[in-house]
């Protein structure tokens, strides 16, 4: 278990591995929010979601309660798509791998802190990654303020909410959602800051396999 | 315990059939209408002493057409048909390999599925298909399957979609001739083009081509009503008839003449099909010399 | 031959066009479809609205529901907007009849997201008695055929047919609590001010963007972007659902890009629906 505290952001912590049966898992820990992500694969494909030519990659994405409905589809074709962009799917042709995430407490930027419990999992799980991908949710507040990393009162008392996904190769942009109006230098400002974050993140995720490679040897 | 948990699992899924894959609404809700104080029109008179409809129509004749051919780019054959206010879209994709794995087959397979769109009748219908939406589909593959040449294509399957946008009356004749047009703009062999047409009895009169609130609403009483409506699906080169569907109760000559008025209404359609189809051939043909003087 | 290019390289067929800023249907690279809008063409539905990209190559209908129902117990003062997206098989060759397909939720879930978020309903318009009795819209978008761009289709439909959308009056009666539906009187709109109008990009090869992608530029694309716009400029959606990472000058080339769209989309609504009215 390895931990992060930043001013701007909450504190950070990260377990891989957490369970037994799955290939990769992980918990991720932002502030109270908590995702556990567990990853299958390569694994035998269902006929029907079969590519010749790569991998397809599952995404089963479980709330805290309730049975899920078209927003939780929404939200796993999102972190489908983008685990898609960073794994190297064309090595594992006519296989799936699948990734099932289980929100354990929301207090606040959910859908970050799922794709960064996905990115732990996957390399737990060893498979072959492009490149890492970390996610950071913003929100701009009433004055225009834009803080990191929101709780939930303040993703509700802010006029907009916006998640951004980095890869850690050109630090690009490759998942952005965005709810609430907002202009678009807000929206400039809040690429910016976020950007900045992720690389404070993607030295998170360094120290935590450092440790626990360290505790491997 | 453990089949009594079940037991009471399987109630509550039974009491909640959600929809899991659409934006939920509201578990239960009316249409304005139901609250609506009857207003003073006369349900009951559909012909004015001078024998004109409500329309403006006569009784023998049909409402005006509108046909357009290939409105579906992704679709083999699509056809957008509207009888005035009745507006209706088919598409037809194939022949293509069976949906299902299925025995080998000499005879090639057509299938056909109707749906009413939500928002194209007075009451709001569902999105998944219901039991009329099931039979309407039944009928108008009885209808259309006679006029196609099946052994064209062994071990294939031809698919017809239908979608109402607007039902304001005869929607199953209309999703017919709509239909087998759609056939024939896919370019699939046929006999002959199947064309339908509604015709209603109303006391001494036969309303031809009926509008929505001039069609047949059933009745709850014992006593036997001299009312009824027919569809009629007839190939006019052929002069057969390939489905026919008979609604309320009528005496048997006036079963005979209600069905010659249907005939004949089908024979005022089919020029206008062929019509339509020629201009869709036309133009396509047009099309293909500009392609070719463009790569000369 | 250039037919038989395009079915047998099919990347390489679009790249030749793409780098030479032109595309196979002869648009430019930032360059939309021309759009057809016409409103008020389901007589059945209380508004309706339908939206064609290039001449018929993505068609959507829309067409909004009305009915009445009690409300949630948290919200006692608000509607409910209920917008849905079907994409039945008669529409592409690769659909075939069944529950939503994925991309029908999606598309689904963005439209709830571009209503709720835009604020294009009137919500007090929707409230007939706080805790009694609310208006739930149901708006049903159906896709007829399907080119690409299916966002911005069902985005103009859907917001269309809602500045579409007209209720009756209704009274209740104080002491019998009977609901009555006044079909005499005249109708009031639902929609508010806010108009947002979605634009869509796609990236090509990692560094090629071009707006409003086809079905075919849809499936080599490497990533798309959907850009909601309102009339003052600031933004109400902006989806990226992963893809080829951008930078933020890309990001907001998309932007601009998307409020030049969203004017002249604009425009063309308003047009057509004062045209209506006279």
């Amino acid at each position: 278990m390895s931990c992060l505290k930043q001013s701007n952001l909450r504190g950070f912590a990260c377990e891989q591995s957490c369970l037994t049966r799955s290939d990769g898992s992980a918990t991720f820990n932002q502030g109270e929010t908590t995702v556990l992500a567990a990853v299958y694969g390569p694994v035998e494909v269902k006929l029907s979601k079969e590519h010749v030519e790569k991998a397809a990659v599952d995404v089963i994405y479980k709330p805290k309660v309730g049975i899920p409905g078209c927003k939780e589809k929404a939200t796993e074709q999102l972190i489908k798509s983008t685990c898609e962009t960073v794994l190297l799917v064309a090595l594992h042709p006519r296989t799936a791998v699948v990734i099932v995430l289980q929100e354990m407490q929301n207090t606040g930027s959910l859908l970050s802190c799922c794709i960064n419990a996905c990115c732990q999992a996957l390399m737990d799980a060893g498979i072959n990654m492009r490149c890492l991908v970390c996610a950071v949710t913003t929100t701009v507040d009433q004055e225009g303020h834009i803080i990191l990393d929101p709780t939930s009162k303040q993703e509700e008392d802010g006029k907009a909410v916006l998640t951004f996904a980095f890869d850690s190769k050109t630090n690009g942009v490759i998942m952005t959602t965005t709810s609430g109006i907002y202009s678009s230098q807000e929206y400039q400002e809040c690429l910016l800051s976020a950007q900045h974050a992720s690389a404070k993140i993607f030295e998170f995720y360094r120290d935590s396999i450092l440790k626990k490679l360290s505790r491997v040897s | 315990m453990l089949t009594s948990m079940l037991t009471s699992i399987t109630i509550y899924l039974n009491a909640m059939p959600l929809d899991r894959m659409r934006i939920p609404g509201p578990e239960d809700s009316k249409p304005p209408f139901v609250y609506e104080t009857p207003s003073g029109v006369d349900v009951s008179n559909l012909v004015k002493t001078n024998g004109c409809r409500k329309d403006g129509r006569k009784a023998d004749h049909i409402r005006p057409m509108f046909i357009k051919c290939g409105i579906i780019s992704q679709a083999q054959g699509s056809v957008y048909i509207e009888f005035n206010n009745t507006k209706v879209i088919c598409g037809v994709y194939g022949p293509r390999e069976f949906g299902k794995r299925e025995d080998f087959s000499m005879n090639g397979r057509l299938t056909c599925d109707f749906k009413f769109a939500t928002f194209s009748c007075k009451q709001r219908r569902q999105h998944q298909q219901d039991a009329e939406e099931k039979e309407l589909s039944q009928l108008l593959l009885q209808s259309l399957s006679p006029a196609v040449c099946l052994h064209k294509f062994p071990k294939a399957q031809v698919d017809i979609y239908v979608i109402i946008l607007e039902n304001d009356g005869s929607a199953l004749s209309a999703a017919v001739t709509c239909g087998s047009l759609a056939l024939a703009d896919a370019g699939i062999e046929m006999y002959d083009m199947v064309v339908a047409c509604s015709a209603r009895k109303y006391f001494n009169s036969i309303l031809l081509d009926p509008t929505a609130a001039e069609e047949i609403v059933p009745m709850k009483t014992n006593e036997s009503v001299d009312e009824g409506e027919m569809t009629v699906a007839y190939m006019p080169s052929l002069n057969q008839v390939s489905g026919l569907i008979l609604k309320g109760e009528m005496h048997t000559q006036v079963c005979a003449q209600i069905m010659k008025s249907c005939l004949e209404g089908c024979n005022l359609i089919y020029p206008v099909l062929q019509q339509s189809l020629i201009t869709s051939i036309r133009k396509s043909l047009s099309n293909v010399d500009l392609q070719g003087s463009k790569e000369l | 031959m250039a037919d038989v290019f395009k079915k047998v390289e099919p990347a390489e067929y679009y790249r030749r066009h793409l780098t030479h800023d032109a595309r196979p249907d002869g648009r430019q690279l930032l360059a939309f479809r021309d759009v057809v809008v016409s409103v008020g063409t389901i007589g059945t539905a209380d508004g309706s609205a339908l939206v064609r990209l290039g001449g018929g190559g993505t068609t959507v209908v829309c067409g909004v529901k009305a009915e009445l129902a009690s409300p949630r117990p948290d919200t006692p003062a608000r509607g409910y907007v209920v917008p849905n997206v079907e994409l039945p098989a008669l529409c592409a060759a690769t659909l075939r009849p069944g529950p939503p397909t994925a991309l029908a939720q999606t598309l689904s879930q963005a439209m709830a997201d571009l209503i709720e978020n835009s604020g294009c309903v009137d919500a007090g318009a929707l409230c007939v008695s706080p805790g009694r009795l609310v208006w739930a819209l149901h708006v049903d978008a159906v896709c007829l055929a399907h080119n690409g761009n299916l966002a911005d289709a069902c985005a103009a439909a859907v917001v269309a047919a809602l500045r579409d959308t007209t209720l009756p009056a209704i009274t209740i009666d104080d002491e019998t609590g009977r609901v009555r539906v006044d079909s005499g009187r005249e109708r009031a709109p639902v929609a508010a001010s806010a108009f947002p109008v979605a634009a869509s990009f796609a990236k090509f090869d990692n560094d090629i963007l071009f707006a409003d992608p086809t079905a075919e530029e849809e499936a080599l694309a490497t990533a798309t972007v959907t850009v909601a716009t309102l009339e003052d400029g600031s933004l109400c959606l902006l989806h990226k659902a992963g893809g080829s990472a951008m930078t933020e000058k890309e990001l907001q080339q998309c932007v601009d890009r998307a409020q030049v769209r969203g004017a002249e989309l604009r425009h063309l609504v308003n047009k057509v629906a004062a045209s209506k009215e006279c």
